[in-house]
């Protein structure tokens, strides 16, 4: 068995509001294998979203460690922790989220200005990997001018314009109609194909279908592995 | 990358469009408050300086009652101020009221004893004529132009000065405005004859509005002063002030500056309420952007990076307003010297002052504004925990 891409070891996360505890996960133990394609899934609440930003580095545990190849990098601060997710983590969400007053092409490039790579090496790998998409025709559009699926592409694009080691979606066809979300659930699988580790988030169990294993949270625990 | 945020930045602040510029004409309106004062302060000053030499000049000591007080009159004997050693020449300005008879009315005027060394010390001096000619004999006088009304008298009649006859020669041009030259009074009002004839007419000590005296090169003002100084305790004379243009210039300077400063002040209040209007629109735009903010982090932005991005748009639309007012202030500069100096007229006209100290200053003064006043919101922005930023809706 080869050395997991990220392991989670008795993750914890409590969030307080005022003087109430809310424990939105207890005690998860998971390991991501390169290549893996895991579905987390469980009803609102459960600590899906939870478990995705701590394996994405966005949020930190109350308790337990994170490694990232091998590394414990539970203690690291905040600007490392931004350029490890610049340089090995892509992100997609349900919002699309891309910022509006860029084009197509420069939302993708964005990932690379932070990375300090040059204009030129920039903004031909953003357009090679739009292209790739199909969306070589809307370089130039900003996000109001593309349809749904065509901004989901575009943040897909912005995701992998670094080449991460790992993709993370947060309800990704969660905002579209089943036929777009149908091809992008297609893209994810292509790419896992070609060897990309993905973790998804999502109550589409059609979603989840895709993925090579499926796991079920309930309660901030993971009740049921899936394969 | 810093160049790439700075991009982005400025991306920002026009896709805000209106309330960018709302917030940026904020900034132009104090901009221009502060520039226009300081302009059109400093040309004043300019001016003011130039005037204060063309009457004054240097070498020159001026002797007045207390205060500059022109109205008021002191005693001295210009003759015996003229034999001091180190004085090169001295006059004194002298009126008296006297009785006038002309052709076409009478009545109680004012009559300035003139001696043609007052050219030289006194712009105003250099009488211009509108009709006639200047005084060149005894027994002739010159009408201020309002005087020559009052009496209806021309070139070529005859006037009659505390019983003695005078023949007209010539009419003064108009003047509008008060004179230096005869202590507030305007040369329109007076008629003038020559300072012997004065003299004659109101014999007994001489009581003068002020005296000028120029010292002869490489004299030793200090000196001059104290034996004026001697003449007038002399003469029993306690309430005379002398001035020199070293004094009159630092007097009037500090004047203008206090004024300019508290006026500054006023105008720095206003480029205050334009910093907290950018702060307004910098909270406004990290709540807005909430969300941006966390996709920005999530795929790699470092909190200075997200620091940079908002102080570069407050300190952008600090500058946008800072070039803007600046323009603006020095046009309303510009117009408001042109109408000052029409006012003025034959005071002489002054433009306004536009130094590179005035430019560069209000350019970095403005952006300084803009950042600082951005900086809280962008502290706030680059703070924000990734997670909470993306969970905002």
């Amino acid at each position: 068995m080869s050395t997991a891409l990220v392991e989670l070891q008795g993750i914890t996360k409590i969030y307080r509001l005022g003087e109430v505890e809310v424990p939105a996960l207890r005690g998860v133990d998971l390991s991501v294998l390169p290549g893996d394609f895991l579905a987390l899934m469980g009803p609102s609440g459960s600590g899906k979203s939870t478990l995705l930003h701590v394996l994405g580095l966005l949020d930190r545990p109350t308790a337990g460690r994170v490694l990232w190849e091998g590394a414990d990098v539970t203690r690291l601060n905040g600007g490392k922790l931004a350029e490890l997710r610049g340089r090995r983590i892509g992100f997609v969400f349900q919002m699309f989220n891309l910022v509006p007053n860029l084009t197509a092409l420069e939302n993708v490039e964005l990932p690379l200005v932070f990375l300090g790579v040059p204009a030129r090496e920039r903004r031909r790998k953003a357009r090679e990997i739009l292209e790739r998409l199909g969306l070589g025709d809307r370089l130039r559009h900003r996000p109001n001018q593309l349809s749904g699926g065509q901004q989901q592409r575009v943040a897909l694009a912005r995701a992998l314009v670094t080449d991460p080691a790992l993709l993370i979606a947060d309800e990704p066809t969660g905002n579209l109609d089943s036929a777009t979300g149908r091809e992008i659930l297609a893209l994810f699988v292509e790419l896992n194909g070609q060897g990309r580790t993905i973790v998804l988030a999502t109550h589409d169990p059609e979603a989840a279908a895709v993925a090579k294993v499926r796991l079920r949270l309930r309660d901030g625990r993971i009740m049921e592995v899936e394969r | 990358m810093i160049l790439d945020i700075l991009r982005l930045s400025f991306r920002n602040i026009r896709h805000r469009g209106l309330r960018s510029w709302l917030t940026v004409i904020g900034i132009l309106i104090g901009t221009a408050a502060v520039v226009a004062l300081i302009s059109v302060g400093q040309g004043l000053q300019r001016a003011i300086a130039q005037r204060v030499e063309q009457i004054v000049g240097y070498n020159t000591i001026l002797i007045t009652a207390r205060g500059l007080n022109l109205g008021q009159r002191i005693r001295l004997d210009i003759e015996a101020i003229r034999a001091i050693p180190g004085v090169r020449n001295a006059i004194a300005v002298r009126t008296e009221t006297a009785y006038v008879e002309g052709p076409g009315g009478k009545g109680f005027l004012t009559v300035l004893g003139y001696d043609p060394a007052m050219a030289e010390f006194v712009a105003e001096m250099n009488l211009t004529v509108a009709s006639g000619r200047a005084l060149a004999a005894p027994g002739e006088v010159l009408l201020g132009s309002r005087t020559a009304r009052v009496l209806g008298a021309d070139v070529g009649d005859g006037v009659t000065i505390e019983g003695k006859e005078f023949q007209v020669v010539g009419v003064l041009q108009a003047q509008r405005a008060g004179g230096f030259a005869t202590g507030g009074l305007s040369l329109s009002d007076v008629l003038v004859i020559s300072l012997p004839e004065l003299r004659q007419l109101f014999p007994g000590p001489e009581l003068v509005h002020y005296a000028v005296v120029r010292l002869a090169d490489r004299a030793d003002m200090a000196l001059v002063r104290e034996r004026i100084r001697d003449h007038l305790r002399a003469v029993g004379e306690r309430n005379a002030a002398l001035t020199d243009f070293e004094d009159l210039t630092r007097n009037i300077q500090s004047v203008i500056r206090g004024v300019q400063a508290f006026l500054a002040g006023i105008a720095g209040i206003a480029l205050l309420v334009g910093g907290v209007g950018v702060m307004n629109t910098m909270y406004t735009a990290v709540l807005e952007r909430t969300r941006e903010i966390g996709v920005l982090k999530a795929i790699g932005a470092k909190d200075s990076h997200v620091l940079l991005l908002f102080l570069f748009e407050s300190g952008l639309m600090g500058l946008a307003g800072g070039a803007l007012g600046l323009v603006s202030g020095l046009g309303v500069a510009w117009v408001a010297t042109l109408v000052v100096s029409r006012m003025l007229e034959a005071q002489g006209a002054f433009s306004p002052a536009l130094t590179a100290s005035l430019v560069f200053g209000s350019l970095f003064f403005a952006f300084v504004v803009g950042a600082v006043s951005g900086l809280f919101p962008a502290i706030r922005a680059a703070k924000l925990p990734p997670v909470e930023a993306l969970r905002y809706e």
